[in-house]
């Protein structure tokens, strides 16, 4: 099928080619006639040089040749029969004219078809490249589209049921109604369908089928740099997701587990630190090297089962007034022998401003996750700060030490749950890498952003800002 | 008397645990061999023991307060409708005391 298109197109190129010749042989012999030349000139020279220029250049040298000793041999033909004799000059100008011409010409198209060949097959290569990717990968123009659709999209397309008419994003629109969260799915493709400049991804699922799809897009620029389209990729992360979610469930089943022999631990060292005074000095620091380890796997159980509650979206804030300088000196004072161990400086600048509408217990929570940290990775006589400051609408709280920091390039991924930055690890600092994580989550359920700045060796600062008003009391006030 | 403390937990090393802490607390801890309906004042039950519950309804209309202990959260809805409070483990002794104190007020005079 595809060849016979391939032959047909051929043929309609070289009709192409005749009827350009023919009219450009018969304007050569209008203009021929109309500056007085002879019909055996007009003839033999005039109106075949089109036909030696344009066959050299197709056809190559010998063809060229052959149509230039033809239309010579044509034009010597019409001299004899018209009577006049051409002179030996006048024929070895015509031969060296059409034959330069014929040789010229084809020089020039062999080297043109030789660049043809080469442009088609790195086109071929391209087209070949971007078929074996494992995603599916689509250009649009400005209006949405389609340009160029690969393998992958071409067979996914058909596996979604995409109906292939209408520009990308129509044809994205249109099978909103099959997705798990259709309205989500629909508002995100009207965005991107109205967008000239963003470059977004996203994940979504068909319903009933547990297919988990993650998309991207991004607007590709011209020559000028203005918009010229957007590129879009599809990838089917069924797999991952299936992964991850056996991931989530082994950690929970593990850590609601781990619940049972802490119990069992911690109830019988409740039950010594009674007896304590009968024990020597060694049996005490047993007891402590004890205690400290259980509190550390206890705290590790709890971390662990809340970033699966997270995960769940199972986290529910229990939203109450709560005075956010008040809380970071609690926290202070709580960490304040552990610093004071390290010899490290621990302070709190604070304007107090206005209590907050939040959960008192998660935001304990994430103070006490981010004064850790800046007192566990600063070095001996270092300095850790606390600032609660009012801010608009808003109230921000910044942690900042003076320690170790956070390499650049790993700076980027340090709120991921269980990244831990190479500074931490090299030095063997314990942790479990959940810490930033839960504690992205809980100021984000609280409507707020956490941020952080960090240089090695210099310091980190990790920035909160919280909403002061819950948002939806915020909608009852507006509307009340 | 002692008020009586019905242990209903699957492990060996926490039910010990509870036993003791019950003597300790001042309470006789029950043993689900030695228990008959009517015969308890309070029962300490972790609600995931498939086992457990079924010895909780053996006890038919004279279920005593239930303190649940359980290794899941309160939000995975194990407490049965018995359940006066819900502690996760590990909790204290003294988190335990205050629940059970909690569940056996209506014996105290």
């Amino acid at each position: 099928m595809a060849s016979q298109l391939h032959s047909r197109v051929r043929r309609l190129a070289r009709r192409r080619h005749v009827v350009t010749i023919l009219a450009l042989a018969g304007l050569a012999a209008t203009f021929g006639l109309m500056l007085g030349l002879r019909a055996t000139e007009t003839l033999g020279t005039v109106a075949f040089a089109p036909w030696v220029g344009l066959i050299g250049f197709d056809a190559g040298v010998l063809a060229g040749v052959l149509t230039a000793a033809a239309a010579t041999g044509l034009w010597l033909l019409a001299s004899s029969h018209e009577g006049t004799h051409a002179s030996t000059v006048q024929i070895l100008v015509r031969i060296a004219y059409l034959g330069m011409l014929g040789v010229g010409t084809a020089v020039a198209g062999r080297r043109l078809h030789a660049g043809e060949r080469e442009h088609r097959s790195f086109a071929a290569l391209q087209s070949a490249l971007i078929d074996a990717t494992l995603d599916g990968i689509c250009l649009t123009d400005r209006e949405g589209n389609l340009l160029i659709l690969n393998a992958p999209l071409r067979r996914l397309s058909l596996e979604l049921g995409l109906p292939l008419v209408g520009t990308v994003p129509e044809q994205l629109l249109s099978i909103a109604h099959r997705m798990v969260d259709p309205e989500r799915y629909r508002r995100r493709m009207t965005e991107l369908a109205e967008s000239t400049g963003e470059s977004t991804s996203d994940e979504f699922e068909l319903a009933g089928t547990g297919r988990v799809f993650r998309g991207f897009t991004a607007p590709v620029s011209d020559a000028s740099g203005g918009f010229a389209g957007r590129i879009w990729t599809l990838r089917e992360v069924t797999a991952d997701r299936e992964l991850d979610r056996m991931r989530d469930a082994f950690v929970a089943t593990v850590s609601h587990e781990l619940r049972t022999p802490l119990t069992s631990i911690s109830g019988f060292l409740e039950m010594m630190e009674d007896e304590e005074e009968g024990l020597g000095e060694t049996g005490r620091t047993y007891l402590d090297v004890i205690r400290r380890s259980t509190d550390r796997l206890h705290h590790l159980v709890e971390d662990l089962l809340l970033i699966a509650q997270i995960e769940a979206q199972r986290v529910e804030l229990e939203y109450a007034t709560v005075d956010l300088a008040e809380l970071a000196q609690v926290c202070i004072d709580a960490f304040r022998p552990t610093a004071g161990e390290k010899d490290v400086k621990l302070e709190l600048v604070s304007d107090r401003p206005s209590p907050i509408s939040g959960d008192r217990r998660r935001l304990t929570q994430v103070l006490d996750n981010l004064v850790s940290n800046a007192v566990k990775f600063t070095e001996e006589g270092g300095k850790v700060t606390v600032t609660v400051a009012a801010d608009g609408d808003s109230t921000t709280c910044v942690v900042a030490d003076t320690g170790i920091g956070i390499p650049s390039d790993e700076q980027g991924q340090i709120f991921s749950r269980f990244f831990r930055a190479s500074t931490a690890t090299q030095r063997a600092i314990p942790g479990t890498g959940l810490g930033l994580a839960i504690s992205r989550a809980l100021v984000e359920q609280h409507g707020g952003t956490i941020s952080l700045e960090s240089r090695e060796d210099k310091g980190t600062r990790v920035t909160m800002t919280l909403p002061t008003q819950h948002p939806e009391e915020g909608i009852h006030a507006a509307a009340g | 008397m002692m008020p009586r403390v019905l242990i209903l937990e699957p492990h060996d090393d926490v039910r010990m645990f509870l036993e003791c802490s019950m003597r300790r607390l001042g309470y006789e801890p029950v043993a689900p061999t030695d228990c008959s309906p009517g015969a308890v004042d309070a029962v300490v039950l972790e609600p995931s023991w498939t086992h457990g519950r079924t010895i909780l309804e053996q006890l038919g209309d004279a279920v005593p307060p239930v303190v649940c202990l359980s290794i899941f959260p309160r939000e995975a809805g194990l407490a049965p409708p018995e359940s006066v409070a819900y502690l996760t483990k590990p909790s204290s002794l003294q988190e335990l005391a205050a629940a059970l104190r909690g569940a056996l007020r209506p014996l105290i005079p």
